[in-house]
């Protein structure tokens, strides 16, 4: 009996009994779809962390408050913040915070004194703020920054200019604005907004400008529903935090640069925020390169994956086990059929091979299935959540290997009974 | 029987000595107690005897379904015994056509398939020719797509003997092919074997109704598992003819 001969019985034996057949295919078809899920979602993170640091720049480095211990990683770091200033304002107990906050004086210092490691330094102060324009109201993310910011951070403005180092002098209500935010505001981004009002917190603020569209982050953030303007605007104007700021971006003069950098500012900050060695465990700030953010979300990725396989390979094992309990009862019940079979010339090798078949058609089905869902949840996640997915065609095939080759070893024993029955006592069975 | 075997040099069964006895417990039942045969080709062969006498024994044996305990068993000149799996499989392919009492055809599968069956373990070719040009040996032409369900026991017996002679065996064995069918049907079933035996094939047929054992050549009684009788049958009775008379009947309890 050939190959698709015994595929076309398994599969008319499969459809008689669609209940029992999905049941049995269950462990099988999670285990693939999340499989095939996870790793898109991996692949598409550590795509969009690489692009993120290739839009840097590699020779940029990032310094945050606070101690390592309290930071899992920056964003949460951001989180945080934004999240106790909130609370302060409405009066609620604020929680410990770090003793030494970076301040505008800080980077100033950094950038005049550094000049042979240190090309710009750009300090920002950040907070979710409420916005209007005509009748429209929204939330937004507000950062105060200085000129240097677009040579920073790789940003520019699309329509109109970048506000003035006069404009930051006189805490000037003036703004830029993303696309997200003038579509937000006026239902399209291809809004003229330039010298239009704009109400930050109930303040009016000018357009200067819109900024060139950034797309999704490394986290799954929208960059350009951001609204920049001076950084002194903000302190003294919207988010009263005098003078200190929650991060600053530093570019380098280049990548060789960037170690020596590090441990200028890492003097510096201790010195100035009277810390006391052991070095760096007592350090109030953190320095971070984009390597390093690239590094961890590989580690990140790395843990991810290890935890995965661990949950595809039980939920394969399981499904294995289903597998071959389905096909000892399948074997049972036809024990009749075993007996004919053999009666009329059906060798040992025909009858396993048989069932074989049968079982890894069963769990191919399953991982059909199992990538179709996992396909179908990736290109959910990618349209509905604006997810980075990326489904590797390698993972599918392999996919398939593992689910066909689930069936054959687990489907050995069922098939070698089947195999090894007695004509007459198969036949003779009730 | 010394006539017969004056025909032929070689016969194309022989068992000499055949003992075969399960162990109930501890109990030992001697199913077959030392069976000597010969059958030679061409013939046509009923073996008889009460219920519980060791027939199906027999004939597993002879069908190389089952091993016998002890004994000399040649199929074709050559020692079944020493035979491995594969080629006991092979020999129930190739030499030797069963016809079971209870049919035993694949359900869910139609006639063609089922026909089919032994040709795809043979690995032959020309299946579907074969499969038609047997069904239509045995009447049933014009239902190869029925499956076994939508056939009468008489057509599911006729699809099994189609089954058996799929593949041109050396002989057709049969345990009771009629013992689950009434009494018309039964004679369609006989008709068709005497037919394939004029045609030269040898058949082999266990019964225990008197009236089927005189359509054959040759009876063999056994009890308790060793042979009792061993006859040529005189005065045979011709299945076309009987068929005629029961159509007539029929006929005429219709018309009346
Ligand atoms: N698998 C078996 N286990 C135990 N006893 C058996 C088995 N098969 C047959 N027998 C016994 O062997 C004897 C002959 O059985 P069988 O060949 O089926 O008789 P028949 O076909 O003539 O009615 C019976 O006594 C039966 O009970
Ligand atoms: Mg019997």
């Amino acid at each position: 009996m050939n190959i698709f001969e015994c595929m076309r019985v398994a599969i008319r034996g499969l459809i008689s009994n669609k209940m029992r057949t999905m049941l049995t295919m269950l462990g099988i078809i999670i285990g693939v779809a999340v499989t095939i899920l996870v790793v898109a979602i991996g692949e598409g993170a550590s795509a969009r962390v690489q692009q993120t640091v290739a839009d840097l720049g590699t020779n940029l480095l990032t310094i945050w408050n606070g101690p390592p211990s309290m930071h899992i990683a920056p964003a949460a770091a951001l989180a945080a913040s934004s999240g106790t200033s909130a609370t302060s304002s409405n009066g609620v107990p604020v929680p410990p915070q770090a003793p030494n906050r970076l301040t505008l004086q800080q980077a100033e210092f950094i950038q005049q004194n550094f000049k042979q490691t240190v090309a710009a330094v750009s300090p920002i102060i950040r907070g979710n703020v409420q916005i209007r324009m005509g009748g429209t109201n929204a939330t937004t993310n507000l950062q105060g920054v200085e000129t240097t910011y677009p040579f920073v951070n790789n940003a520019s403005v699309e329509l109109g200019s970048f506000f003035t180092q006069s404009d930051v002098d006189g805490n000037a209500k003036v703004c830029v604005v993303g696309e997200t935010v003038v579509n937000n505001m006026t239902g399209s981004p291809y809004t003229n907004v330039l010298g239009r009002s704009i109400y930050i917190n109930k303040q009016e603020f000018k357009i200067l400008g819109v900024l060139t569209p950034k797309g999704t982050g490394a986290w799954g953030q929208d960059q350009d529903d951001v609204i920049l303007c001076p950084i002194t605007t903000a302190m003294h104007r919207i988010l009263h935090r005098n003078l200190t700021v929650d991060f600053m971006g530093v570019r380098c003069t280049s990548v060789k640069m960037m170690p020596l950098a590090t441990q200028q500012i890492a003097s510096y900050l201790r010195v100035e925020h009277h810390l006391q060695p052991p070095f760096p465990q007592n350090d109030d700030f953190e320095i971070h390169s984009a390597t390093e953010i690239l590094q961890r979300q590989q580690s990140i990725t790395g843990t991810m994956t290890t935890l995965l396989s661990i949950v595809a390979v039980i939920s394969l094992v399981v499904g294995g086990i289903g597998i071959m309990n389905i096909m000892l009862v399948s074997v049972t019940e036809r024990t009749r059929e075993i007996g004919i079979r053999k009666a009329i010339g059906a060798t040992p090798r025909d009858i396993l091979l048989q069932f074989l078949i049968e079982s890894s058609t069963i769990s191919l089905l399953g991982g059909i299935i199992g990538i179709a869902l996992g396909v179908t949840g990736a290109v959910i996640l990618a349209k509905v959540g604006g997810w980075n997915v990326i489904v590797d065609p390698s993972s599918v095939v392999a996919a398939l290997v593992v689910s066909a080759g689930v069936g054959v070893f687990f489907g050995i024993y069922p098939a070698s009974k089947a195999a090894g029955l007695h004509p007459i006592e198969a036949l003779r069975f009730e | 029987m010394s006539e017969v075997e004056s025909k032929q040099a070689q016969p194309m069964l022989s068992l000499r000595d055949i003992r075969k006895s399960y162990v109930m417990g501890d109990q030992v039942v001697n199913a077959l107690d030392g069976v000597d045969i010969d059958i030679y080709p061409g013939e046509f062969v009923a073996i008889m005897g009460p219920s519980g006498s060791g027939k199906s024994t027999l004939m597993h044996i002879i069908g190389c379904l089952d091993a016998p305990s002890s004994g000399s068993y040649l199929l074709d000149g050559i020692e079944v015994a020493e035979m491995d799996d594969y080629e006991l499989a092979n020999v129930r392919n190739k030499k030797i056509g069963f016809v079971f009492q209870g049919f035993n055809l694949l359900a869910r599968t139609s006639a063609q398939q089922n026909v089919e069956l032994p040709l795809v373990y043979g690995r032959r070719k020309d299946r579907a020719e074969r499969a038609i040009a047997a069904l239509e040996k045995v009447g049933l032409g014009n239902r190869l797509d029925h499956k076994p369900n939508q056939l009468s026991g008489g057509q599911q017996q006729r699809v099994a003997i189609a089954r058996a002679l799929a593949s041109d065996p050396l002989i057709i064995l049969a345990d009771e092919p009629t013992g689950n069918l009434a009494s018309l049907q039964s004679e369609e079933i006989m008709q068709i074997f005497q037919e394939l035996n004029d045609e030269g094939i040898t058949i082999v047929m266990v019964t225990h109704e008197p009236d089927i054992g005189k359509h054959c050549k040759r009876t063999v009684t056994i009890k308790d598992g060793r042979l009792l009788r061993d006859e040529l049958v005189e005065n045979r009775v011709m299945a076309a003819d009987v068929l005629v008379e029961m159509r007539q009947e029929h006929d005429l309890l219709h018309t009346a």
